[in-house]
């Protein structure tokens, strides 16, 4: 189908560095392995019989979630640090529609969503109601790292570099309130996951511009007006044959 | 043993029975409770048997008397008893002899004349809402009470939840304003608490046996919990811990692996985000205590503790609004297929307008007409390059 549109003239951009892109997926696969090893920890739901010395499944549940934790919080903070040397469509504020353009790009591009325009504003990068929406992702990814740094802490080994996070605990009201956000958390980032693949697949679709395969490779293809041209981003006339 | 000669504990120790030998041993134990080396074991028992009569006033609030009942103990008179029991309680209301005035005359004159100079422990809540008048004794407000009292204090020990953290009289919707200690009068110095309900008298016996030996308090944590007793979760010294990691829980009571004496994890023990050394110390003489016998920890020791360890029975309380018994792993299961849904409704209609647009451009013109506004563009042209 989408041979149909006319092949536009489109320009080859590389959007997402490799930082970006890794950071990406460490961040998605680990949200998975924490996901499902923590609906485990919640409510865990295998049975074990037999010497309990002879088992470890709730030990290895744990092990694999701390693992994934930490690969976790490293890439969510190597992706906040990245904000802010990265380029310009990896930058801080292309999450906040607070710059005059983004401001201008958020309304329309929020009724392209909801069928009032038939075509986004060209936004290369994150457009303004996405950049805005990964703002309220990141806090509840600060929140799940400080929920899990804070109830780690309370069993960690006076050693540990964790140990001295306790005083997270009153902060976040408490253990059980800790786990209770930490549950709730998950359920929330595990719903937007569904709406992050369904939007990227259908940014890819209706743009054509490669959004999906760009979070693998990097580029994206897209017209030169959205490079050049301010303003909304239909195909050109003379390119439609 | 002649530093014993006519020493206030010996003779107490002597009227009472209790050999030196056993004296000894309740310094070790003691000794261990505080986590401390064993070779101090000789230092603590030289410290408390030479130390002044220790003057203590104990104030009832808002309370159960569960934690007086804990401290008087109805077993046989151990050394412990020994060292509680010849405390100069100079005020307590449910163990003096003197009642109405002449009570309330004793604690004046303890106030006044040792100054300073004394231990207030605290038992119950504090009720502040309508000036106080939830709670009164003597016609005092119990919130000018503690500020009096507790304020000329040598330390305070807010002894059991309610008065460490407000307990149950605070809970939801706390019609009387209850407030622990530390809340009630703030910037009170050497406060201690030692919750729990009740609290432990072992915790209590340490407390009082490392302050007699060290004149100062222990290392507290954020909540002024002493450390050698609230330290380590429930859970990381719990004897079922085996079964928790080997993933092995009690799935209803009376279960077979109830009765094997599995992991309460799933009955919604508490265990793992309450601090305390149940499992260690235990409960009335060391015999049992509850994970012990079969029952989830409830975390009474936490701040909150009915509010938020609520539904005692569950791993979690569910999400306000969805109704009582509803799990967040139900309304998480439910939000997810609504998400799905409503984006799988929006991908029809996308693909059908995608359809109409491709049609209308194979015909030819113009896919929609021109939208309003002319939002800018991010780039301004830069390919990749720093804004």
């Amino acid at each position: 189908m989408s041979a149909a549109i006319a092949a536009p003239k489109l320009v080859r951009v590389y959007v997402w560095e490799w930082p970006v892109r890794i950071t990406h997926w460490l961040i998605a696969t680990s949200i998975i392995l924490c996901s499902a090893t923590g609906l485990y920890l919640g409510n865990p739901f295998l049975i074990v019989t037999g010497p309990a010395g002879a088992h470890f499944v709730m030990g290895w549940a744990k092990v694999i979630h701390f693992y994934g934790a930490i690969v976790f919080a490293l890439s969510v903070l190597s992706r906040i640090v990245w904000m802010f040397i990265g380029n310009t469509y990896a930058r801080w504020d292309k999450f906040l529609p607070i710059p005059k353009k983004r401001r201008a790009g958020f309304m329309p591009t929020l009724y392209f969503y909801t069928f009032r325009l038939r075509k986004p504003p060209g936004f290369v990068g994150h457009n303004p109601v996405a950049g805005a929406t990964y703002t309220l992702v990141f806090c509840l990814l600060l929140a799940m790292i400080v929920t899990g740094v804070a109830i780690y802490s309370g069993s960690a080994a006076v050693g540990s570099v964790l140990h001295p996070f306790r005083f997270l605990i009153p902060l976040v009201g408490g253990l059980q309130t800790a786990r209770w956000i930490h549950h709730v958390v998950m359920w929330l980032l595990l719903g937007f996951l569904v709406h992050h693949v369904y939007s990227a697949v259908l940014m890819s679709q209706v743009e054509g511009n490669g959004t999906l395969e760009s979070i693998f490779s990097g580029y994206k293809f897209v017209p030169p007006e959205d490079l050049v041209y301010s303003g909304y981003r239909f195909v050109d006339r003379n390119d439609v044959p | 043993m002649s530093d014993l000669q006519g020493s206030w504990l010996e003779r107490e120790l002597e009227s009472h029975g209790v050999s030196r030998r056993e004296f000894l041993q309740f310094c070790a134990a003691m000794t261990s409770v505080l986590a401390l080396p064993d070779s101090l074991a000789a230092a603590v028992a030289q410290a408390v048997e030479r130390t002044p009569k220790p003057i203590l006033v104990w104030l009832e609030f808002q309370d159960c008397a569960g934690n007086t009942e804990s401290f008087l103990r109805a077993s046989r008179p151990t050394a412990a008893e020994i060292v509680l029991d010849t405390l100069s309680v100079d005020y307590h209301e449910t163990i003096m002899a003197a009642a109405g005035h002449q009570a309330e005359a004793a604690l004046t004159k303890t106030v006044a004349e040792k100054s300073g100079g004394y231990i207030a422990v605290v038992e119950g809540s504090i009720p502040t809402a309508a000036g106080g008048a939830y709670c009164t004794i003597g016609g005092r407000a119990a919130i000018d009470i503690a500020r009096e009292v507790c304020g000329k204090a040598a330390a305070t020990i807010a002894i059991g939840t309610c008065a460490a953290f407000g307990g149950l009289p605070a809970a939801s919707p706390n019609p009387t304003g209850a407030l622990g200690v530390a809340d009630a009068v703030p910037g009170l110095k050497n406060l201690i608490n030692l919750p729990a309900c009740p609290a432990n008298v072992e915790n209590l016996t340490a407390l009082v046996v490392y302050y007699l030996a060290f004149k100062r308090l222990p290392p507290l944590d954020a909540y002024h919990r002493p450390l050698f007793a609230y330290g380590k979760a429930i859970h990381d010294n719990c004897e079922r811990r085996a079964h928790f990691d080997a993933g092995q829980y009690v799935e209803q009571w009376g279960d077979e692996g109830h009765r094997t004496g599995y992991c309460l994890y799933k009955m919604g023990c508490k265990g793992p985000v309450t601090y305390q050394n149940c499992p260690n110390v235990r409960w009335n003489g060391g015999t049992n205590w509850p994970i012990g016998c079969g029952h989830p920890c409830i975390g009474c020791a936490e701040p909150d503790f009915w509010d938020k360890m609520t539904p005692f029975y569950r791993h979690l309380p569910g999400i306000p609004g969805f109704g009582i018994g509803t799990t967040v792993d139900q309304v998480g299961v439910g939000a997810v297929i609504a998400v799905g849904a409503a984006f799988a409704g929006h991908g029809v209609i996308s693909m059908i307008r995608r359809r109409s647009d491709i049609e209308r451009m194979q015909r030819g013109p113009q896919p929609a007409g021109p939208a309003a506004g002319t939002p800018p563009d991010e780039t301004g042209g830069a390919k990749g390059g720093r804004s």
